[in-house]
């Protein structure tokens, strides 16, 4: 009950400091709200000290920081929100009503990713229930594709293809149903294709339990067999759901964009970029909320699924030791990677030539070349050495960060749920207040959130390996906490938690893209892949080949990490247990493989989804 | 558990309300676009700037309201620059200081008469707004009742441009209603005198407009306006392929092409994009590497390939939309000679992504620059976070697009503000007596032709300045859908849908 308690104080500090921490942002980057709000007003204007003077004494800022935030808090209190700095106008309206719209769209891109979730595991359903997925060796680069793209282009693939060139949907606006549709699909598809994976990574442990072998044996159909492997999977991928909630309400700003939707996101986008910190707060306090909500929501729904069961300990592990992937593959992809960087390196990638512009791949140039005629094999061969290294680094430090902050769990939890509610300009915003703008920020931006899904993957695995047999012969014989740590719990946590870290390698470098325009990050002419993504969409339709081949390698990058996780399988760890001789192709651990790091975009680095099923899992885990 | 599965099934259509609430309200009943009675359809537009101060008439908005045929001034700008009679018959100068105006018989949106009182207490309240209208910045200006139509307007010092400022559209002349509000605030719904007037606005999404069946030019020809703010350019172009537009406003050049044929009007607008060299600081203070860095730079290729021909060659700091320019262009005077390239220096070299093109043009000068013999480092960020830097000359050369006609029309101002010792947007650093006396010089000309040749002197000292070099001179492209006639391309982009547009 005390931890309890202390978790909840720990969990509202976070949340109080957050909110203060955004009161405060003009203060802690020494950058004037005045001008900000002047620029988002009106860019052209010159901001002269009077003009400046005359906007301070119009927000009523030129008590400082601490009476401004007094203010706030005091309005808070009463229910007030204050007036927005920009426009003047109330700020509680315009916020509940960005909210309403993010959480619509959120809700049918929920829906969305439920179905593609469902068609990514339809084939484990079916053979499951007919009890023939013996020996099936996992798939899965499809889905890992279809999660590495980036939602952005999605969005505007979709609206110039069905929105424009079939007219099927409306492809702007946000005025009724069918304006929907397009935008949760580009929402929806890639964060399905992650919830699929994941759940298709816990079927077959669930198929392989007794009960399923007794309901056949009983004459249930195949069908009602799935569908309870389901329910039995489904309380495992809530929290993931929980995190998957707040995470689009609060950062689908690139297909708010492409759809001209009126949501949270650019509402925060917009207000953090002017400093306008009324709205820039509401939002917040919101999104924080609502973390709060889809975290108790999550857990309540997994007890009143899963409950007893827990309670009483009558779960078995849906963890059985996997044959070992294909080989083939992933040095397939491998090899594929390497050719073309190798090609690539050969060739100058900043060479411009604007005569050669757009021009469609030929044996000049066998990517084609960009909107300024420079040699797209080129900048794909030079970006992948730096895409690669940076993301390479960050991915290493958080991994750390991640393995260290999740031995002590009941701290990095609430840490977890606060970091995931931050808008990521905000966050990045944040960061650079604390470190300055320097070369090493857009790491420690990024780095910020990635480590938060290893932690919870760390924490989650940790628990679950405290509660084996061999752990409590250990300590039988006499061995210390370090002991343990060092040659028990550390060797069997950190694999999975380091292929993990591997398989958001490319959400890494999509995050770090989408921090440029705050001049963090990769500038033009950099090559890096994220960066050449974002330049070349406005071209997506005229010239298709510039956005195909950065999505195509870092797509491939996608599945070379998911198929190469699986073909790691052999480690020390896979070897130490036999195999059972019913093991049907169970897998290491949803948080092993799920996370197929597809969530960056230009939202920004969106991480969590795909990994905290893993706690309340492994919650219900008893060995 | 079964007993519950119905009320589950029905729990959607309980939030249908709900759910409607969390849709954007406006813009979407406009698919059919029925006009009143059949005479006219509705227009249905998309603006690319979103309304920052729910519309007020001092800030940036007031240019929407102008474009979207709301508000009108006292005078307006016409083809050639020169100040053209709106709310305003005619004026004529008394003495030093003061203008007198004489209205024209105009009634308000509210009905009430534009009475010289009206007129006067309007841009009274816009002399008192807070931060001022940037049109009025350093002008004391008061106005008073002057005869049974006419205003009298005086200036604190002698003014020679004031019709022209006038005509800017944050000094929008708007009936007493709007000022009731109290808060220094003006609400332009339904007390303006345009042809169109708001009757709704909704937040930064959209805005509905109604004919204004009384404006003094004569009805409209369409029945009203669905105005939408899209800031997306790719989306504006597509709601425009798909007819769910009938005008989209800046499309931008990556998407120009997309459209057919007839769909784009481009037309010359006064915004120039400019290399500018920091003469303060590093590098470029030194003329002679300026001139080099200027021999570097091929301008060609910019109007022709970034801009897609979307563009004119820059061919000073006036483009042709100032159509009185290039008559009167002198030869830049004073150059020095071109120095040699070399040192470790790197040139820091910024830009900002608010305008696509912007990045494609300054790598493009980067590599120019290069080849020439420079090392150039390129900075590109939004362009709210890289302003205060480059007024502070922290960059050695920066690209920038600027509207060489300002808020006032007036062609010496943007002279003055960017290029002399005392200006306030002085990116280029650029300090140097013979400018400075140029421009002062022409600052004090009141005839409108002498005037232009005074800046055109300007103009040729400060490109021999080197600090400058004209890349392109931008067109603005506007979408138009094939059934609208009569859209307004104007090169100041202050009007675009007036009485005789309609589809």
């Amino acid at each position: 009950m005390r931890q309890r308690v202390a978790t909840a104080v720990w969990r509202v500090l976070l949340a109080g400091g957050l909110v203060c921490g955004v009161g405060l942002l003009p203060w802690l980057t020494r950058t004037d709200p005045a001008y900000t709000v002047l620029k988002a007003r009106s860019a052209e204007r010159e901001p002269t000290p009077e003009v400046l003077d005359d906007i301070r004494r119009q927000l009523g800022i030129e008590g400082g920081p601490v009476q401004v935030l007094g203010n706030w808090l005091g309005g808070v209190g009463r229910g007030d929100l204050g007036q927005s700095w920009l426009s003047g106008s109330d700020v509680l309206p315009g916020v509940a009503t960005a909210l309403g719209a993010s959480l619509l769209l959120m809700g049918v891109a929920l829906l969305v990713a439920v179905v593609t979730a469902g068609a990514v595991c339809a084939r484990t359903l079916r053979l499951g229930g007919q009890r023939r997925l013996g020996g099936r060796r996992r798939g899965g680069t499809g889905s890992a594709v279809l999660a590495s793209l980036p939602e952005f282009l999605v969005a505007s693939v979709l609206a110039t293809l069905v929105g424009v060139q079939l007219g099927w949907l409306p492809a702007l606006g946000w005025y009724g149903p069918q304006w929907t549709v397009l935008p949760a699909l580009a929402l929806g598809l890639p964060a399905g294709a992650v919830l699929g994976r994941l759940l298709d990574d816990l079927l077959p442990g669930a198929f392989a339990e007794p009960w399923a072998l007794a309901a056949a044996a009983r004459g249930l159909t195949g069908r009602s067999v799935a569908r309870q492997a389901v329910r039995r999977c489904v309380p495992a991928l809530l929290p993931n759901l929980g995190l998957f909630v707040v995470g689009l309400t609060g950062g689908a700003v690139a297909v708010e964009q492409v759809f001209d939707i009126p949501g949270l996101g650019r509402t925060t986008l917009q207000a953090a970029l002017a400093q306008d910190l009324p709205v820039l707060q509401a939002g917040t306090l919101a999104l924080v909320l609502l973390a709060a909500l889809a975290t108790g929501g999550a857990r309540l729904a997994a007890r009143l699924l899963t409950g007893p069961a827990v309670r009483d300990g009558a779960l078995s592990s849906l963890h059985r030791p996997a044959p070992p992937g294909r080989l083939l593959p992933p040095v397939l992809y491998g090899a594929v990677l390497i050719v073309v960087a190798g090609v690539g390196l050969g060739r100058d990638p900043l060479a411009l030539d604007t005569g050669q512009r757009l021009r469609a791949p030929s044996p000049a140039h066998p990517f084609g070349t960009d909107a300024l005629g420079r040699d797209l094999l080129a900048r794909v061969g030079h970006g992948a050495l730096d895409t690669l290294l940076l993301a390479s680094a960050i991915s290493a430090a958080a991994l750390l960060l991640g393995v260290l902050l999740g031995l002590v769990p009941r701290v990095a939890a609430p840490l977890v749920d606060t970091v995931n509610a931050v808008p990521p300009v905000l966050l990045a915003l944040l960061v650079t207040a604390v470190v300055g703008s320097g070369a090493a920020t857009p790491a420690f931006a990024v780095g910020a959130v990635a480590w938060a899904p290893l932690a919870t993957h760390t924490a989650a695995l940790l628990r679950q390996e405290r509660a084996t047999l061999h752990i409590t012969a250990t300590k039988g014989l006499g061995a210390g906490r370090a002991y343990l740590l060092r040659h028990e719990l550390l060797p069997a946590v950190l694999p999975p938690v380091l292929r993990h870290a591997l398989l958001r390698l490319p959400g890494v470098a999509l995050a770090l893209a989408s921090l440029g325009f705050l001049g963090l990050g990769a500038q033009p002419p950099s090559p890096e892949w994220g960066l050449l993504l974002a330049e070349n969409q406005p071209y997506a339709e005229r010239a298709p080949w510039a956005v195909l081949a950065p999505a195509a390698v870092l797509a491939l990058l996608g599945a070379l990490a998911v198929t190469a996780a699986g073909a790691l399988r052999r480690g020390p760890r896979g070897g130490r247990r036999p195999a059972r001789p019913d093991s049907s192709a169970g897998d290491g651990g949803a948080g092993d493989d799920g996370g197929a790091g597809g969530d960056g975009g230009a939202g920004g680095a969106r991480g969590v989804v795909g990994v905290v099923g893993v706690v309340e899992k492994e919650a219900v885990v008893v060995r | 558990m079964r007993s519950l599965r119905r009320p589950r099934l029905l729990a959607p259509f309980l939030l249908t309300p709900l759910i409607a609430g969390c849709f954007a309200s406006g813009g979407g009943d406009s698919g059919d676009g029925g006009g009143k009675g059949g005479d006219g359809d509705r227009l249905r537009v998309a603006l690319a700037f979103p309304p920052a101060e729910n519309l007020s008439p001092y800030g940036a908005d007031a240019t929407l309201l102008s474009r979207l045929g709301v508000t009108e001034g006292l005078t307006a700008l016409d083809a050639n620059g020169s100040a053209a009679p709106a709310l305003a018959e005619s004026w004529r100068r008394d003495g030093e200081k003061t203008w007198e105006f004489t209205l024209r018989d105009a009634i308000f949106q509210d009905g009430s008469d534009v009475t010289p009182d009206a007129v006067a207490d309007s841009l009274g309240q816009a002399v008192r707004a807070k931060p001022a209208p940037a049109a009025l910045a350093g002008v004391g200006l008061t106005a008073e009742a002057g005869g049974e139509r006419v205003v009298r307007v005086t200036t604190a010092e002698p003014d020679p441009v004031l019709p022209l400022r006038l005509s800017s559209p944050s000094l929008a002349i708007l009936s007493a209603k709007a000022y009731e509000e109290k808060g220094g605030k003006a609400d332009a719904v339904g007390t303006a005198t345009g042809p169109f007037q708001l009757t709704k606005v909704n937040g930064a999404t959209s805005a509905s407009l109604d004919r204004f069946d009384d404006y003094w030019g004569g009805r409209a020809q369409a029945s009203g306006i669905d105005a939408r703010f899209v800031a997306d350019g790719t989306a504006r172009a597509n709601a425009l392929r798909t007819g769910e537009l009938d005008i989209a406003e800046a499309v931008p050049v990556a998407q120009a092409a997309s459209l057919d044929e007839g769909t784009r009007r481009d037309t010359a607008t006064t915004r120039t994009t400019s290399l500018l060299f920091n003469a303060s600081s590093g590098t470029f203070k030194d003329a002679g590497l300026r001139a080099a860095a200027r021999g570097a730079v091929d301008t060609s290729v910019f109007a022709k390939d970034v801009y897609e021909g979307y563009g004119d060659p820059g061919a000073g700091i006036y483009g042709p939309a100032v159509t009185w320019a290039e008559g009167k262009r002198s030869a830049p005077v004073g150059r020095a000679g071109a120095g040699k390239p070399g040192g470790d220096d790197v040139i820091d070299l910024a830009t900002y992504d608010n305008r696509p093109e912007l990045p494609e043009a300054a790598q493009v000068v980067k590599q120019q620059l290069e080849k020439a013999g420079f090392t150039v480092k390129l900075t590109v960020r939004e362009y709210s976070r890289l302003e205060a830097d480059a007024l502070d000359g922290k960059f050695d050369a920066f690209v920038l697009a600027r509207n060489t006609l300002l808020d006032t029309g007036d062609p010496v101002a943007v002279l003055a503000s960017d290029y002399t010792c005392d200006g306030g947007f002085n990116i280029a650093q650029l300090c140097d007596k013979d400018v400075d006396r140029a421009v002062a010089d022409a600052e004090k000309i009141a005839d409108t032709a002498k005037r232009q040749d005074a800046a055109m002197a300007a103009e040729a000292r400060i490109l021999g300045s080197d600090a400058v070099v004209p890349l392109v001179h931008q067109r603005i492209i506007t979408g138009v859908a094939d059934s609208v006639q009569g859209v307004i391309l104007d090169p100041y982009e202050r009007t675009l849908v007036g009485t005789g547009t309609r589809r």
